[in-house]
């Protein structure tokens, strides 16, 4: 069977979202964190606890609790359980997961989640609070690129994806200025987001004004490391007829796709392209739309470049005219079509994609927790509303590094 | 022991590849393995020929000349090994050798720090896409060598690009 057969369209939903709060200082274990966050997923989507056959999956880098004790507080019994490793790109690709799991009848409902103290724990990159004081040796393990890497000082995430945006900047004039207008357009989103972890609209000169993390860019380039956990619930469209959630289908997915190898993939240009231009010859025929047929895009923006990068891999603009496509105004909230209107990563806070696939589902159900009482206003001034009108279909776009992609579409029109 | 920048350099027994790759630079010259089969000229170090997946593979010395193909600056240490080495640029440098032989938008391309003569990180000024570079082994001690980069001194490939400064003075 080839890739992107499209059988599955449609056949299942997610039918239950929850979260904790976004924080820099949870106080809590991600046991207490993660049973929060699916609890409130599967009151959200109507599923008795007793009587639904549970699956579950997780992700994680070693730095958090595992589905048996958080389903062992919840007190429910796990007729299928699979923990993967990683970060991001995860979510897409676990939902893709999930869906296998249910339709080969391991179970009737799946949970997804994914707790971190991504703040006080485990910073971004995978590197651990409290690690001891004194260079740490440069040491291969498993063979891998340390020799080729760092050694010569690339240490964060920021350093691993840098060459590639900046050859970006060379080949197609993309300018500074162009990717700071992501921050704008996701910070925009963010004020009308009472769980943000930062709620302030920003400007270009606000980014442009920050200190350099890694020149060429700066602090506001970079997302907010948070304390959080996420969790979402899946079963049967047929099945979720009958929930009391409005639904939402998964059109298709698409699954840690990745370039050709995995040494940021500087040797196989070009490399200002990332993984989504392979990950997108499988989601889009398994969805069976295109890009111009999607309302709202959910990047992943560890920074504001991994953004522009996703949204030209998928050709929601040709490459190379990202740096326009970002900043013309398309991408905000009120544009044609607004990306992360919760903020992001860049603004309400990260935990490796689960947050907006959260958000995608509340856009489809019109159901945005913004400042709205009652009726949605559909007024994007600060500290109003941020639903957008009528979504139909949204699409996320997952990073794990430049040369590896995941996604996910869904629609509410069922 | 083998030590960069007060830090140690550790390789266990069982990875030959990186261990041999680290043995040769320490010879003076770019190590690359070339494959015995194919002919392919490899990097970073591989333990099979990602073309034609022979595990036969001989270590050969490049030209240990290419051009900056992209960079950044390094502004703050993550490691404190780094330290007194901040601020310092990371260079992507795509060699001489196999460009436009492996298809379209590939080459060899090998990440590095641009040194100045007197060994310490080049200022930013020196720094630019389209600047050609050669090799400098830097010696870890026990032998083993770590390829480096400075300036050749030949004209640039072509017209030089350097990263818009967009931060205040
Ligand atoms: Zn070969």
């Amino acid at each position: 069977m080839a890739k992107g057969h499209g059988l599955l369209r449609g056949k299942y939903a997610v039918v239950g979202v929850g979260e904790t709060e976004y924080s820099r200082n949870s106080g809590r274990t991600t046991r207490q964190m993660g049973v929060e966050a699916v609890k409130k997923a599967i009151d959200d989507s109507g599923l008795d606890y007793d009587t639904t056959s549970w699956g579950t999956t997780c992700y994680q880098v070693g730095d958090a609790a595992g589905s048996e004790i958080i389903f062992s507080d919840l007190g429910v019994r796990m007729d299928y359980q699979v923990d993967t490793w990683g970060g991001g790109s995860s979510s897409e690709t676990l939902i893709g997961l999930a869906i296998g799991a249910l339709e080969a009848g391991l179970c009737d409902a799946m949970v997804v989640y994914r707790t971190m103290n991504g703040f006080t724990e485990m910073r971004i990159g995978g590197t651990p609070v409290g690690a001891p004081a004194g260079p740490p040796p440069f040491m291969t393990r498993h063979g891998d690129h340390t020799m080729h890497s760092r050694i010569y000082g690339i240490a964060s995430a920021l350093q691993n994806f840098g060459l590639s945006f900046v050859r970006h900047m060379y080949e197609y004039g993309t300018t500074p200025e162009q990717l700071a207008h992501v921050k704008v357009a996701h910070s925009k989103g963010a004020s009308n987001n009472p769980k943000a972890y930062y709620k302030q609209r920003l400007t270009v000169d606000d980014v442009l004004n920050s200190r350099y993390i890694v020149e060429p860019f700066h602090l506001l380039d970079c997302c907010v490391e948070t304390d959080n956990a996420t969790a979402i619930v899946i079963t049967s469209t047929e099945r979720a007829r009958d929930l009391p959630r409005p639904n939402v289908a998964i059109l298709g997915t698409g699954g840690r796709t990745h370039k050709w190898s995995p040494d940021y993939h500087w040797n196989h240009g070009p490399i200002n392209q990332v993984g989504g231009i392979y990950t997108k010859d499988v989601v889009f025929p398994n969805a069976g739309i295109g890009p111009e047929d999607v309302d709202i895009t959910g990047s992943y923006d560890a920074f504001t470049f991994t953004t522009l990068l996703q949204l030209e891999a998928y050709g929601f603009c040709p490459i190379g005219e990202g740096g326009h496509y970002v900043s013309d105004g398309t991408i905000e909230l009120g544009g044609r079509r607004p990306n992360n209107p919760s903020g992001g990563h860049l603004c309400e806070g990260y935990t490796h994609g689960m947050n907006m696939v959260i958000e995608n589902v509340r856009q489809l159900r019109g159901e945005v927790d913004d400042y709205c009482e009652g009726e949605h206003t559909y007024d994007y001034s600060e500290g109003a509303c941020r639903q957008v009108q009528d979504p139909q279909i949204t699409m996320n776009l997952g990073w794990a590094q430049p040369p590896t992609g995941s996604s996910l579409v869904m629609t509410n029109q069922v | 022991m083998a030590e960069y920048l007060g830090a140690g350099v550790f390789v266990p027994e069982n990875d030959p590849q990186h261990r041999e790759y680290l043995t040769e630079a320490g010879k003076g010259y770019l190590p690359l393995q070339q494959c015995d089969d194919c002919g392919a000229k490899i990097y970073p170090a591989r333990t099979m020929c990602p073309e034609c997946r022979s595990s036969d593979m001989t270590w050969v010395a490049a030209s240990g000349k290419g051009t900056i193909y992209s960079y950044y600056i390094v502004p703050h240490p993550i490691n404190p090994a780094f330290k007194d080495f901040v601020p310092y640029p990371v260079i992507l440098v795509e060699l001489d050798e196999e460009r436009g032989t492996m298809g379209e938008h590939r080459a060899l391309r090998i990440v590095g720090n641009l040194l100045g003569d007197d060994g310490n990180p080049a200022p930013r000024e020196d720094v630019a896409i389209g600047k050609r570079v050669e090799v400098t082994i830097v010696d870890l001690g026990d032998g083993w060598g770590l390829p480096q980069w400075k300036l050749s001194g030949e004209p640039d490939e072509h017209e030089a690009w350097q990263i818009p400064h967009s931060y205040p003075p």
